[in-house]
């Protein structure tokens, strides 16, 4: 069968993915970009005998690449890899979504365009004529709408035509106006390179005239630095003669471009009313009150989402004003109870049926705890998906992120880092991932260091264990001050960053730039495909390290230093490991055998927070948290120092494997170990100073 | 010589140079906020992101980079 690779390309918000997946439906494959960690997505459907391969491109404005992300679009377009390139315009905003398509009309003929969201144009009032705007831009073009998927196969068969059509047609003339003798003067020039064999002389010569990084890059890897120079002057010289700069002046000119082929073909009729979703705009951007609303619709999504994984923060809630039986009613029906009830009634059934104790131990302990722990993860991380797609789907994101923009900016973060920082509550690993939003790198670095910081769910089970073994002091309390120190460091921490920077004169402020999509009620299906992408993300990454990072920490607790399988835990490497640092915990009151078993918890917990529990119940033989800990002889103040430091102590495991895999540098995984484990020691220190006083 | 930030809630405005620095001129240009756009201003209060309409679309603009866009107000 023959293969037809096609390219899909959009600008953001021109509804690409719900494009990519009416078109492939189930046959999506996702791999990363070559040397990055951008997610590659590609999708067949098989049509009149021919294999046809789409690849989803990231959303990019323009040729002109902005980001990482944008990089790999732009080289994927300008490569020739695609036979057909499909490019979708918004049909409710044709005027601006065009400027991708005129660009990309400059360098190849082997173009379909796709009009999205068609049947939204005429509650905007806008009429478009499609076959007068084909013969304006010789370009096939059909108009498509989530709602009536059967345009389909018409675009199926337009991409067909446009393939097996003869290879050469006249490209798009863009009329540059003055620009006109400086555009031939480059073109001239570049005739003689090498880079006129893979690009149409004319656009070579706008790309550099615009001063393309990568196009000069290009001249410069094969030593033509003396077409990359005269380029250049004449670059200059133009620049001076029409006191604009090239990439303005060739912008405009492209927008003129649109304009033109727009007219007559576009009728936009009275001024469409102000509908829910722009007065919702228009509310959340109001000065004081805005953040606010912002801030407790996150807020309350979480809880939501939080209370559904579980049971926290509602249970406490309602065991403060004495509903301690609904507390416990919706702890127990909280969906990481529930999947730790079916695993641990998974481990019995199989503990019994194997005899040799070291095959058991390997299945139980290492293999079903492993996966034990992933699943426990999964609700969480699907639920969060969810609310993230509705977010992003519904065009409420960037409006949030523009509100609350002003107060990340007091520590360093632009509004495009709400949803990473919160994302963080539930579990860091998507967190850091999502700090991609923003385009300033130094803000990525410091957010990659700092986002540990962030209290996430595996943390608040630990601190919950801790809280409900105290004797004395007051459980609530000590949960609150927990998450408040966590948040002050988090903020402290980034303030001191930002003045370092500033000291420095490194520091960049950040900076905002957000299209804003009209507001609408979120489509199911969209949510889903979201949601579902970043599921089978996590279940095929982030889980592997965990199930890994598991079956180590199971190898730590029993197997000896010369590496022989032990049922006594005390032998083990972790504890060995835990005789070194013990002295560590000597100032916390804690004697010599205490210590070990604190610091060997606390090793375990790198691999994942919550395995601070699991371990304390391995030492004890008890599996309760709270009796556990009582019958180690935890005082209230050591109860309290341990809460704070779990709560600051090391990213885990999965967490600082995805910093490293983000930033490629282990300069700063490493030292977001230092900063946190520094950090933590010294405040839990003053932490167990101030709870010695009062217990 | 007016730049955006300084456009009032309500006005329009047109475009005269955009010269923010790095990416953040080239996406500029590429959202539609060229010299000789029209801009309409949506929201403006003194501490957040402007709101603008340039092109049909809603975009959020930080102050440091509005303030990088000169244009000047279009009477009516």
């Amino acid at each position: 069968m023959k293969e037809i690779t096609v390219a899909l390309a959009g600008q953001p918000n021109v509804g690409k993915t719900a494009l990519f997946n009416l078109i492939v439906g189930q046959s999506i494959e996702v791999a990363n970009w070559p040397g990055v960690t951008v997610e590659k997505r590609e999708g067949f459907r098989e049509y009149k005998g021919y294999r046809i391969r789409f690849v989803d491109l990231p959303g990019t404005y323009g040729l002109t690449a902005t980001s990482i992300d944008q990089v790999i679009a732009r080289n994927f377009i300008i490569s020739g890899e695609a036979d057909v390139t499909l490019v979708l315009v918004d049909s409710t905003i044709p005027e601006r979504t065009m400027y991708l398509l005129l660009e990309v009309l400059e360098l190849t003929s082997k173009v379909v365009v796709v009009f999205t969201k068609s049947d939204m144009t005429h509650s905007a009032g806008i009429h478009i004529n499609y076959d007068l705007l084909e013969k304006k831009i010789s370009a096939p073009i059909v108009p498509i709408s989530i709602k009536s998927p059967d345009s389909i196969r018409s675009l199926l068969d337009k991409i067909i035509e446009v393939h097996e059509r003869e290879p050469y047609r006249q490209l798009i003339k863009i009329d540059y106006g003055e620009l006109e003798p400086f555009i031939r003067s480059v073109e001239e020039i570049v005739r003689e390179s090498s880079l006129a064999k893979d690009f149409p002389t004319r656009w070579l010569a706008v790309k550099l005239l615009e001063g393309d990084r990568d196009l000069e890059s290009r001249l410069l890897k094969r030593g033509e630095i003396e077409v990359l120079e005269k380029a250049r002057s004449i670059r200059r010289e133009a620049e001076e003669i029409l006191k604009l700069t090239m990439p303005e002046a060739v912008a405009m000119k492209r927008f003129n471009k649109v304009i033109e082929v727009l007219q007559g073909a576009l009728v936009i009729k009275g001024m469409p009313t102000k509908g829910r979703g722009e007065r919702l705009i228009a509310l959340l951007y109001k000065p004081r009150i805005g953040p606010l609303i912002s801030m407790l619709l996150v807020l309350a999504l979480f809880t939501v989402v939080f209370t559904i994984n579980t049971g926290f923060p509602l249970n406490m809630a309602f065991e403060s004003i004495g509903l301690r039986g609904l507390a416990s009613f919706i702890e127990d029906h909280s969906l990481s109870h529930v999947v730790g009830r079916c695993f641990d009634y998974l481990s019995k059934l199989i503990s019994s049926s194997i005899s040799n104790s070291v095959l058991r131990s390997l299945i139980v302990d290492g293999i079903i705890n492993g996966i034990g722990t992933v699943m426990t993860f999964l609700p969480l991380i699907a639920t969060i998906s969810i609310v993230l797609a509705v977010l992003e789907d519904s065009g409420l994101l960037p409006v949030i992120a523009a509100s609350v923009h002003p107060f990340l900016r007091k520590i360093g973060f632009s509004g495009h880092m709400v949803f990473p920082i919160t994302i963080s509550f539930g579990c860091n690993v998507p967190g850091v991932i999502a700090a991609r939003a923003s385009p300033n790198f130094d803000e990525r670095v410091r957010a990659w260091l700092t986002m540990a910081f962030i209290p996430c769910q595996a943390r608040l089970i630990v601190v919950l264990a801790f809280a409900t073994a105290l004797r004395s002091l007051n459980g609530l309390m000590l949960m609150a001050s927990a998450y408040a120190a966590a948040l002050l460091v988090f903020i402290a921490v980034n303030k001191s960053l930002v003045i370092m920077y500033k000291r420095k004169k490194l520091y960049e402020e950040p900076e905002l730039l957000l299209e804003i999509p009209p507001i609408h009620a979120p489509i199911l299906r969209v949510i889903w495909w979201i949601a579902w992408n970043q599921i089978k993300h996590f279940l095929f990454k982030a889980a592997t390290i965990i199930f890994l990072a598991s079956l180590a920490s199971w190898i730590m607790l029993h197997y000896t230093p010369s590496l022989t399988y032990t049922g006594d835990y005390s032998l083990s490497i972790g504890m060995s490991i835990a005789s070194v640092i013990s002295p560590l915990l000597t100032p916390f009151g804690f004697n010599e055998s205490l210590a070990k078993s604190i610091g060997f918890a606390l090793i375990i917990g790198f691999f994942a927070k919550e395995a601070v529990l699991s371990s304390i119940a391995i030492i004890t033989a008890e599996e309760v948290p709270a009796k556990a800990l009582n019958i180690l002889g935890v005082n209230d103040a050591q109860l309290v120092f341990l809460t704070i430091f779990t709560m600051l102590y090391v990213p885990c495991i999965a967490t600082l494997a995805t910093i490293y895999n983000e930033s490629k540098s282990l300069k700063i995984a490493l030292s977001s170990i230092v900063l946190m484990m520094v950090i933590a020691y010294a405040i839990s220190m003053l932490a167990y100073a101030i709870a010695s006083i009062h217990s | 010589m007016l730049n955006l930030a300084d456009v009032p809630r309500g006005c329009k405005a047109k475009v005269i140079t955009v010269s923010a620095p790095g990416m953040w001129g080239t996406r500029l240009l590429q959202m539609g906020i060229t010299p000789g756009a029209e801009i309409e201003v949506i929201e403006n209060s003194s501490r957040g992101p402007i709101l603008i309409k340039a092109r049909g679309s809603l975009i959020s603009i930080g102050r440091g980079i509005a303030r990088r866009i000169v244009v000047e107000l279009i009477n009516h």
